[in-house]
């Protein structure tokens, strides 16, 4: 009985299959009340039964968890007798008495339990093939996981490659984005109407002012930029000017750091300064003077 | 909030021995004391142009106001030798003033919210003065820098210059001249900026731009800088990447070098105008700006470039005798700008542009000028309005006169660089003044040539020549009779003698006649060439020497003529209306390889709706090695013959198939290609296109269906992203062919417009302009072009009545705080809206911001734009018009806008355009005999302003005094404000003939400008003490011919404000300006004329500019100290200069 079982099996509860389980320990429910029977009890409390079957399922348990941990320390993947013996001397069993008690003469024989399936641990996820070990992976070691936690699932259709339809599809879809886009900021935010009967046939986002208009006026979006750099744009100007303007480099991070909304106060101007003095003569990247000690009073 | 202070110091070398009162220009500048020589010095400070008419007279009538104005600018104009400041020399100095000893005056002062002269631009966000990007920047129309400091405000006083700024060490002043060094203060919490300016130089050509800018070194041309504000440097970088070649064009062709040593541009925010130039430096705005995604702003932006680089030789380096010189330096550069466009943008171009300015010109003329009593004459110095006009005129007086003009140019060039480097003797600085005699005799030396006909025709009078052209064939005799005449008697037009060249293409080529226009004779035989016999197989030479084959079954077989042109080169400043047979002009437009011809052709094709004609146009249309303004000039004339042939049009709707052939997908023709503007004429072109198209009507007067379909249809597959440049133009311009394609909409007894009711092709118009408008917001476009034609559009709805008219929405976008040109167009639609609707709270919107909008450009722009469109005339009856609204616009005009010339010349336009010349019907009569008078007799003076005209003068007639005002105002633009001419000529003739001839004022300046900008202050004072003063008198020729001062003053009440010189000055300003508040004191001061002669009278000397710092370096932490005592010590004190008039 006590190799019979397998270990695991007896430990997750959870099962839905829960009547192949309550089997089980009714089974034991019936080995501890022929034990007490046995020992010359006439009756027992229930929850005496219970809590002696609870320990009891906790030993077999216990044994069979060590049992298993043992075999697989030895890399092997099924429990074997002297798995089981190992086991019970760890827990402080001894084994010699072990077959003197099962040729015990009160011994009571009880009835197999009731043959339930085991319960098929449903197959929730049906997806492509399972796939077996190749030939160089021994076949004890474990199987693969199901399919669908590894396999690509192709969800798309062939595109559509017709130059027409894609045009058409390209023009629908970003209107359709520029629609929705703009009718969630109108809903959103403040509104200007067209109509005064309907305020809300054609809202317009309200205009705001800003307190810098020009930067916005003028400054490329991100989106044009991002245009401006896929398509190939490599300016002669832009390279004249950074090989022969060294202080650029200076600028440029100025430039390219646009996520300041402004720059430092006059942290652009001195470092210039500093920096060109010997490359190009301009007063204005001269560094800036302190002022005399002594001035003419 | 913002203010500056500073002195100036100026040493004056007496050209006269009794020198003992000397007059400058100065506005609104707080002053608080002057001292001579270490001596404190009294001081007078009056501006009569603060209120031009003074006693709140029931005078409401322009011709009064105009001669109070002149008036007062004259009182105050700096080439008479006169000034809103007189500071009377200490008689301890007279006896040195005998020797002739140099003087040197010293001025403190200050600005407090200067409206005019400076503008401060600080933008309403967290962070420091230069994290928030605040700048601030001179400004003004012609002679205005005695809006911000003291000075002789007049481009023909030279003097060198040292300027000292300092400013918070975060930002960068740039100004004139050289900086010499930079150098913090004592506390490092600031810097001072030392300029030198070594080339004498007038005052109005001194400017200074404060900013936390960022500096970019020329990486061609390392003495010139670049200053933009922050953020923008990149946009910088890109602009500015060509001027090396403007640079070696311009001094190539002068075969001079730049006079100065350095040039910095700066690009600020809120400008004035465009483009302004002053010595060494180029002040433009920013919005000049541009990425390199960005086509069509690019030759705009080099176009300013251009002219401002012209505006440096000529303009700044070299300036003007008096103000009728005006033109020939504004000509010298433009000419030499039109050279560089024809370099840099080709031949096409320039002749288109040349073909431009003279219709502009021509139009201007034949609008105003017949209506002699105009505006720009009765303002006077209303003129400025139209300077775009004349410029162009004068500009292409100067093409005329290329040939001679050229060496000329060079000439003057390096007489004035010899003169510049020979500084130290005073002289030889008149080099640096150019006069329209000089000119003319530089041009007799140089070339030899006498250009004295074409400079009487031209510059002495005024008005075009209008041609009218036909004519026949003589089969017989072989020759042309061409009928040529002219109308000289309608306004705005003159009579033309002298040559004239027509070309006339033949079978045999081409020919060139010069004929003579005389007096009488009217028809002109031109033999010709060829036989009328036409030989096939030959093909035609043309002009240029090129061989065409030419079908041509189409003309007259009779005749050997192609085309006949008059004055093909323009010769000449007129309108040719020329008769030919529509073959002809067919002809002229597909062969004639000059753009004018082309566009000539196609204009005249207008009234020519064949299928011919149609065939020509569209022959142009795909031909592309045709300029492509001609083929987009030709798209509009294809839709207006379309639309006339209406009922016999074959096919689909014009261009349509042209526009899917060029740039649609081959295998799907309903859909256009993505966007690749690679090709900048094709990229026009399908621009255009659409928009000419939605010209195009149906029987209905509808915009066909198709054609509206297919527009949306272009918006639809409108694609991008595979674009090297930004579309935004391009989106902006299919907007406009939706609004182009709106028409009136039916309605039925004016119900409110509601959505239901809604037309279902404008309701797919609503959609995109809606949606374009929100993406707007999202993803702003360059410019914001694309909002700009979405408020346009919008406006057409509501005009159409296809949604309800409201002008709320482009209130919003008119408010400060929008992009510039986005709040031009709601203002726009506004004005609009005023006028349909006829709203008079709109209308008072309008005038508000005009009176409080921060940006001047705004409020030039709306007066002008209420010009152009107004709510009312003087025609028709309006419920608008009424006496308050009279009251206010005079106010506006009379003190409302004294510290912005160009804003009050704008007043004085609308006025006019409202009220007419006499006083506005909508008042109630006070003295009625004469007004009635008045009212029946338009052109003639008004009789009630005699008295105020000065009784000397001989009284010229009326309409004769208005055409010489009128030739001024054309030929010789004297931009600035001038004074009504008659007024000068007047003068003049009043003036003691006794005063001897002044020998050239004089004056080394060396005014050290010190300023603290900005600078936060919380004191609330009323500026309007800036007086607004236009220096200004009718000069005929050059300065030894003038005339000192005229002894006559202002018929205004002067009030003085003399200060004893014992009395320490915080004491004195604090005592006068008590005084001042109870009207006590006032003087009339009558003895002004008494000085003017010794004022004159200084002597000039050269003399190099030493000294000064001494004094500067030692006064400068004083001198803020003092001020800051001064402030508290009299809170009034800031009233002390105020015209007690103001406060009447």
């Amino acid at each position: 009985m006590l190799t019979g079982e397998r270990s695991g099996g007896n430990k997750s509860n959870t099962s839905p299959a829960e009547n192949y389980y309550l089997a089980r320990r009714r089974t034991l429910q019936v080995v501890v009340s022929s034990l007490l029977t046995e020992c010359g009890f006439e009756s027992a409390e229930k929850a005496a039964v219970e809590t002696l079957t609870e320990m009891m399922q906790s030993y077999i348990t216990e044994v069979g968890r060590c049992a298993k941990a043992s075999c697989e320390h030895t890399a092997r993947s099924t429990p074997t007798l002297s798995d089981v013996v190992i086991t019970l001397v760890e827990m402080g069993f001894n084994v010699d008495t072990l077959p003197a008690y099962s040729k015990r003469s009160q011994r009571m024989v009880i009835t197999a339990p009731p043959v339930t399936n085991a319960p098929v641990i449903p197959k929730s996820l049906v997806t492509g093939q399972k796939r077996t070990h190749p030939a160089y992976i021994p076949s004890h070691f474990p199987e693969f996981p199901d399919p669908h936690t590894y396999i690509k699932t192709p969800t798309f259709r062939e595109p559509v490659s017709e130059y027409q339809v894609v045009r058409e599809k390209a023009a629908s879809q970003r209107r359709d984005v520029e629609r929705a886009l703009t009718r969630f900021m109108a809903k959103t935010g403040e509104t200007q109407s067209l109509f005064k009967d309907d305020l809300t046939a054609f809202p317009l986002i309200a205009a705001r002012p800003s307190s810098i208009p020009y930067l916005s006026a003028l400054l490329p979006s991100e989106l044009e930029l991002q245009t401006l750099e896929e398509t190939d744009s490599s300016e002669q100007d832009d390279q004249t000017d950074t090989e022969n303007n060294p202080n650029n480099t200076i600028h440029d991070d100025a430039g390219a750091d646009k996520e300041n909304a402004v720059l430092p106060p006059g942290g652009g101007v001195p470092t210039v300064k500093s920096n060109e003095e010997n490359m190009i003569d301009n007063p204005y990247l001269r560094p800036v003077k302190k002022p005399k000690v002594r001035r003419k009073k | 909030k913002c203010m500056g202070s500073g002195f100036v110091e100026l040493t004056i070398f007496p050209t006269v021995v009794n020198l003992n009162r000397i007059k400058l220009n100065s506005k609104q500048c707080r002053i608080y004391r002057v001292r001579v020589n270490d001596l404190e010095a009294p001081f007078i400070y009056n501006d009569p142009t603060l209120e031009v008419c003074h006693h709140e007279s029931k005078q409401r009538n322009l011709n009064y106001f105009s001669s109070a104005y002149s008036a007062a600018v004259s009182a105050v104009d700096p080439d008479a030798g006169n000034g809103e400041l007189s500071i009377k020399v200490p008689s301890e100095l007279w006896k040195q003033g005998d020797e002739m000893k140099v003087l040197k005056v010293y001025i403190e002062f200050s600005l407090d919210q200067p409206k005019g002269g400076l503008h401060f631009v600080v933008p309403d966000v967290e962070g420091s003065m230069a994290e928030r990007g605040a700048h601030v920047f001179s400004f003004g129309y012609q002679n205005s820098t005695r809006f911000w400091f003291p000075c002789v405000d007049s481009y023909s006083e030279l003097c060198t210059w040292k300027l000292e700024f300092t400013v918070d060490a975060s930002m960068v002043a740039v100004s004139c001249g050289d900086l010499v060094e930079t150098v913090y203060t004592h506390d490092m919490r600031k810097k001072t900026f030392h300029y030198m300016l070594a080339i004498p130089t007038a005052a109005p050509n001194i400017s200074l731009a404060v900013g936390p800018f960022e500096i970019l070194v020329d990486p061609y041309m390392h003495e010139v800088t670049h200053f933009c504000l922050p953020q923008l440097l990149p946009l910088l970088k890109h602009s500015m990447s060509f001027l090396h070649e403007i640079f070696e064009f311009y001094e190539e062709i002068l075969t001079c070098r730049y006079p100065y040593s350095c040039f910095k541009t700066v690009f600020i925010d809120e400008a004035y105008v465009q483009v302004s130039s002053y010595a060494s430096m180029s002040i433009f705005s920013t919005n000049l700006l541009h990425s390199g995604m960005i086509i069509d702003q690019t030759p705009l932006t080099r176009r300013c470039l251009a002219q401002a680089l012209a505006q440096q030789f000529f303009g700044c380096f070299i300036s003007r005798m008096s103000w009728s010189d005006e033109w020939v330096l504004k000509g010298i550069s433009g000419y030499i700008y039109g050279l560089y466009l024809k370099k840099t943008f080709g031949v096409n171009e320039y002749r288109h542009w040349i073909k431009e300015e003279l219709d502009k010109i021509v139009d201007y003329e034949l609008k105003t000028g017949g209506v002699l009593l105009h505006p720009t004459f009765t303002g006077g110095k209303e003129k400025e309005k139209s300077s775009e006009c004349p410029d162009g005129k004068v500009d292409f007086i100067q093409c005329k006169a290329c040939d001679l003009n050229f060496q000329v140019f060079n000439k003057l060039l390096s007489l004035a660089s010899t003169a510049s480097s020979q500084k130290y003797q005073s002289h030889m600085w008149s080099q640096m003044l150019l006069s329209t005699s000089g000119f003319l005799k530089s041009i007799s030396n140089v070339s030899g040539k006498d250009i004295g006909p074409l400079i009487k025709q031209w510059v002495d009078q005024s008005g075009v020549v209008k041609f009218f052209g036909s004519f026949a064939f003589n089969r017989k005799r072989n020759v042309l009779e061409l009928e040529i005449r002219q109308d000289y008697t309608s306004s705005g037009t003159q009579k033309y003698v002298g040559p004239i060249k027509v070309t006339v293409q033949e079978l045999d080529g081409s020919f060139n006649h010069t004929l003579q226009i005389e007096e009488n004779s009217l028809k002109h035989d031109i033999p010709c060439h060829s036989k009328s016999r036409r030989n096939k197989k030959k093909k035609i030479p043309l002009m240029n020497g090129e061989e065409v084959d030419m079908d041509l079954s189409a003309m007259d077989a009779d005749s050997p003529l192609l085309w006949i042109r008059i004055d093909p080169d323009m010769s000449i400043l007129r309108k040719v209306e020329f008769e030919q047979a529509d073959f002809m002009w067919q002809y002229q437009l597909r062969y004639e390889r000059d753009v004018v011809a082309q566009e000539e052709a196609i204009s005249a094709l207008e009234k020519f709706s064949t299928a011919a004609s149609r065939l020509a146009l569209t022959d142009i249309l795909e031909q592309d090695q045709c300029f492509y303004k001609v083929r987009m000039q030709a798209c509009f004339c294809l839709a207006k013959i379309a639309n006339a042939m209406m009922s016999t049009w074959t096919g689909p709707p014009a261009m349509k198939s042209l526009f899917t052939r060029m740039f649609c997908c081959k295998s799907c023709p309903n859909i256009v290609k993505t966007n690749n503007f690679i090709n900048f004429q094709s990229y026009f072109l399908q621009k255009t296109m659409p928009v000419a198209m939605a010209l195009l009507r149906d029987v209905h007067n509808l915009c066909p269906k198709e054609v509206l379909n297919f527009i949306l249809d272009l918006i639809k597959y409108n694609d991008n992203r595979k674009n090297k440049f930004s579309d935004n133009y391009y989106r902006a311009e299919l907007i406009d062919a939706l609004t182009n394609s709106l028409t009136p909409a039916i309605s039925i007894n004016n119900e409110v417009r509601t959505v239901d009711s809604l037309n279902p092709d404008v309701r797919l118009i609503l959609e995109e302009i809606t949606r374009f408008l929100n993406m707007e917001k999202l993803l702003p476009s360059y410019r914001n072009t694309i909002t700009v034609s979405c408020l346009r559009a919008i406006r057409m709805l509501q005009k159409n009545g296809h949604i309800p008219s409201d002008p709320s929405l482009f209130k919003s976008y008119a408010e400060y705080g929008h992009f510039v040109d986005v709040r031009i167009a709601a203002l726009e639609a506004l004005v609009d809206y005023t006028r349909v609707d006829r709203s008079a709270d709109e209308f008072q919107w309008l005038l508000e911001m005009v009176q409080n909008d921060p940006l001047h450009y705004v409020r030039h722009k709306i007066l002008s734009m209420l010009a152009k469109n107004p709510p009312f005339t003087k025609a028709a009856e309006s419920s608008l018009c009424n006496e308050a609204l009279v009251d206010q616009l005079w106010k506006l005009m009379n003190s409302g806008t004294s510290h912005d010339r160009r804003l009050r010349c704008d007043a004085v336009n609308l006025y006019h355009t409202l009220f007419g010349l006499t006083r506005p019907s909508c008042l109630p009569l006070p003295e009625l005999g004469l007004v009635l008078n008045l009212k029946e007799k338009k052109a003639v003076l008004n009789p009630t302003i005699k008295p105020e005209q000065g009784s000397g003068g001989p009284e010229l007639p009326p309409a004769v005094v208005f055409t010489s005002s009128e030739e001024h105002v054309v030929m010789e633009p004297p931009l600035g404000g001038m004074v009504l001419p008659s007024q000068g000529l007047k003068r003049k003739a009043e003036t003691p003939l006794a005063s001897p001839p002044e020998p050239g004022q004089v004056l080394q300046e060396e005014p050290v400008v010190k300023g603290g900008f900005p600078t936060q202050e919380e004191e609330d004072i009323d500026m309007d003490t800036v007086h607004d003063s236009q220096a200004f008198i009718y000069h005929h020729l050059n300065m030894l011919d003038r005339p000192s001062t005229p002894g006559k003053e202002p018929p205004t009440m002067e009030q003085t404000i003399m200060s004893m010189p014992a009395t320490p000055v915080p004491l004195f300003s604090k005592e006068s300006t008590l005084s001042l508040k109870h009207g006590g004191e006032h003087h009339h001061h009558h003895h002004h004329h008494h000085h003017h002669e010794h004022k004159k009278k200084k002597k000039k000397h050269k003399h190099k500019h030493k000294h000064k710092h001494k004094h500067d370096s030692k006064d400068k932490d004083k001198e803020k100290e003092r001020d800051s005592h001064t402030f508290s010590n009299s809170p009034a004190s800031g009233r002390s200069m105020r015209s007690p008039s103001l406060s009447d």
